[in-house]
């Protein structure tokens, strides 16, 4: 391990689809040709200043970009330690960060002449933000939804319906993200000449690679705001991880900076045993599933295990193979936070700072709460706030204040 | 060699191993032996199919996941079925995750040992030896390449140029266990394999479920394969008669109907 001398931004994006061993495109033959259009595509278009330029106007005059960075001094006060900020990318049309590649991926398939698109979503978010690209950009979309996520995250399967989107719920597997995507390959099986908009940093070549670079841009743009207001680069970066699109964006732009710490922060659920959290990089092992080789959640014999979070969008038994591949090097540290813990850490950043992160988000914030007490006050920790937690309106509110949940459904049925 | 004469028929007939047991399963595969079917192709069940429909998807999970079925439980299945045929073409399927969590190294030996021939692993494509934690073992075993009409003339060409010599294609775009029809592009890379040379074989398969599909299909290709459609058949109680008219339909005697 020798995170002076790698340039890892450079060895990412020049990959071809392997991050050390992991990675790959490890699909069935009649997805090669679609694959094989996207890449060639994309390593066209990451160089093409008229696209770059049309991405860049479509986040700020579509999406809002760029992103506020927050000061965090009532939390810094009260923890005592280091100087915490948040990335709020939960500012973002529709919510969180995932629009950022949705764009990117949108403008790619126009140019492509993709007619129809096909995603998958778990917390619903990057299944509303595609549902708004497609609707913004004149596409046809179907999103596949795990029956349990469809029911959870009810707000955001009306938000895509009422862009118009067809969500389809799916019935299969422990009905989460994972079986959401296998849904979503089998429809582009049946219809190769659609375009699968892929929703975080992993599958087959060339997703892993082209979402980190869409979402490369709020650590761009957490660089410039942490120098501006603070004179310097943050010491820790923390983001939560379901499949790493988050984390990747908040990362990439620092990982050459080695005096920059990136910690990636898992979902530990409701404790280690299987089926019990969704720890992939901590607890899972090797393995090639959907389309990449990284680490999975499994039952030691190859079968692929059941995960649970409270949040949605980090249930999901895989892992970006880029950040397999960091984690391995030591340049990315993990840590878990329980549901408990994301919880709580919701109801404290409410309090103290007006904000209401994601309950994903709040995996990072859980984290960075205790690492920040561990550290001098001189230091700065910035956690990206990927998401805004309205659409866990009725998660946490169950948690939170369960009878007046009760009594608002049975005002809405009346 | 107790079937030595027998009238074989085109046709791969495709089971879950462990469904709806694991014993259950061993004995269906008799079942397609003595009815005469070309080739055997054994699937060890995997908890995510990803590129199969619905009937074997819940085919699968009832394997794993009542039935606990292990890689070693199936090798056991393989086996038992191997001593009591020695002479069977058997092909096995899987998904490239439980042959690298047993070992793909320890796992090409065990077929070798098993005389299985040939190993079909649809979201692996067959050429993927770019890098040393993935690279496919030196063995007699052969992979087969699962295309559809979609292959790109290079990619078809590359495979050709590679020592395949079983080739499953896919009747159309979609998942095993739809309604059967024959892409019309499909023709084009059949002409190709076979004027690449004559002795590679082709097996057709998606969505083949009735006798009158499976014949057509044997026109244009060496083997019809059929799997949702058996399981079907057997989940039924009518496995046999569906071997039976199958049989009827492949027939050389009915040829001029």
């Amino acid at each position: 391990m020798n995170t002076t001398q790698t340039a890892y931004k450079d060895l990412i994006l020049q990959s071809e689809g392997y991050f050390g061993p992991y990675g790959g495109c490890f699909v069935p033959e009649v997805l090669l040709p679609g694959l094989q259009e996207i890449a060639a595509a994309f390593d066209e278009l990451k160089l093409d200043e008229a696209f770059l330029a049309e991405f860049h106007d479509t986040l700020h005059t579509f999406s809002g970009r760029p992103t506020a960075f927050t000061p965090l001094p009532r939390l810094t006060e009260e923890i005592g330690g280091a100087q915490l900020f948040l990335k709020n990318e939960g500012l973002n049309h529709t919510g969180a960060h995932k629009i950022t590649h949705c764009i990117g991926q949108i403008l790619l398939a126009k140019r492509l002449g993709k007619k129809r698109i096909i995603a998958e979503t778990g917390a619903g978010q990057h299944g509303y933000a595609t549902a708004a690209v497609c609707a913004r950009f004149g596409l046809d979309c179907t999103v596949y939804m795990g029956r349990k996520d469809y029911e959870r995250q009810r707000p955001n399967v009306y938000w895509m319906e009422l862009l118009g989107t067809k969500v389809v719920p799916v019935e299969d597997g422990s009905q989460t993200l994972n079986d959401a995507v296998i849904a979503a390959f089998k429809d582009w099986v049946a219809n190769p000449e659609s375009y699968y908009l892929l929703g975080s940093a992993v599958g087959p070549h060339p997703y892993p690679a082209m979402n980190t670079f869409f979402q490369k841009v709020v650590g761009e743009e957490i660089r410039n705001q942490c120098v501006e207001a603070t004179g310097r680069l943050p010491d820790y970066c923390v983001a939560c991880v379901g499949g790493g699109s988050n984390a990747m964006g908040m990362f990439y732009d620092f990982l050459d900076d080695e005096e920059v710490g990136l910690i990636g922060v898992e979902a530990g659920g409701r404790g280690v045993q299987p089926g019990e959290h969704a720890a992939k990089v901590l607890h899972g092992q090797l393995g090639i599933f959907e389309g990449y080789h990284s680490y999975f959640l499994q039952d030691g014999d190859g079968n692929i295990a059941a995960t649970h979070s409270v949040s949605a969008g980090l249930d999901y038994c895989g892992v970006s193979p880029i950040l397999a591949y960091l984690a391995d090097e030591g340049r990315v540290q993990f840590a878990t936070a329980s549901d408990a813990a994301a919880l709580a850490a919701v109801q404290r950043l409410a309090r103290k700072e007006g904000l209401i992160p994601a309950l994903e988000s709040a995996h990072g914030f859980a984290h960075a709460f205790e690492l920040a007490a561990t550290l001098p006050k001189d230091k700065i920790v910035v956690v990206n706030a990927s998401g805004r937690g309205e659409k866990d309106l009725f998660i946490t509110m169950r948690h939170f204040q369960e009878e007046s949940l009760i009594a608002y459904a049975k005002h809405l049925l009346k | 060699m107790e079937r030595l004469g027998a009238q074989q028929i085109p046709v791969m007939a495709h089971l879950v191993l462990g469904y709806p047991t694991l014993e259950a399963s061993i004995q269906t595969a008799e079942t397609y032996i003595e009815a005469g079917v070309a080739i055997l192709e054994l699937q060890i069940p995997f908890s995510h199919p990803t590129a199969d429909g619905p009937v074997i998807t819940s085919a699968c999970q009832e394997a794993v996941e009542r039935q606990h079925v292990s890689v070693e439980d199936s090798l056991a299945a393989i086996r038992t079925i191997r001593n009591k045929y020695p002479e069977q073409e058997i092909m096995v399927m899987s998904y490239v995750n439980r042959v690298f969590a047993y070992g793909l190294k320890k796992f090409f030996s065990e077929m070798e040992l098993l005389r299985v021939r040939h190993l079909i692993i649809p979201d692996l494509p067959v050429d993927d030896m770019l890098h040393s934690s993935i690279l496919i073992p030196q063995s007699s075993l052969k992979l087969v390449p699962v295309l559809a009409a979609n292959v790109s003339d290079a990619r078809l060409e590359k495979l050709l140029a590679m020592d395949f010599d079983f080739y499953y294609l896919m009747s159309d775009f979609k998942i095993t266990g739809s309604v059967f029809s024959l892409n019309p592009r499909l023709q084009g890379v059949i002409d190709r394999i076979k004027k690449s040379s004559p002795a590679k074989r082709i097996g057709i398969g998606f969505g083949i479920s009735t006798p009158e599909q499976a014949r057509f299909v044997t026109n244009v290709a060496d083997v019809a394969i059929i799997g949702s459609a058996l399981i079907q058949a057997q989940q039924n109680g009518k496995l046999e008669e569906y071997l039976h008219d199958l049989k009827k339909a492949l027939s050389p005697a009915t040829e001029l109907v």
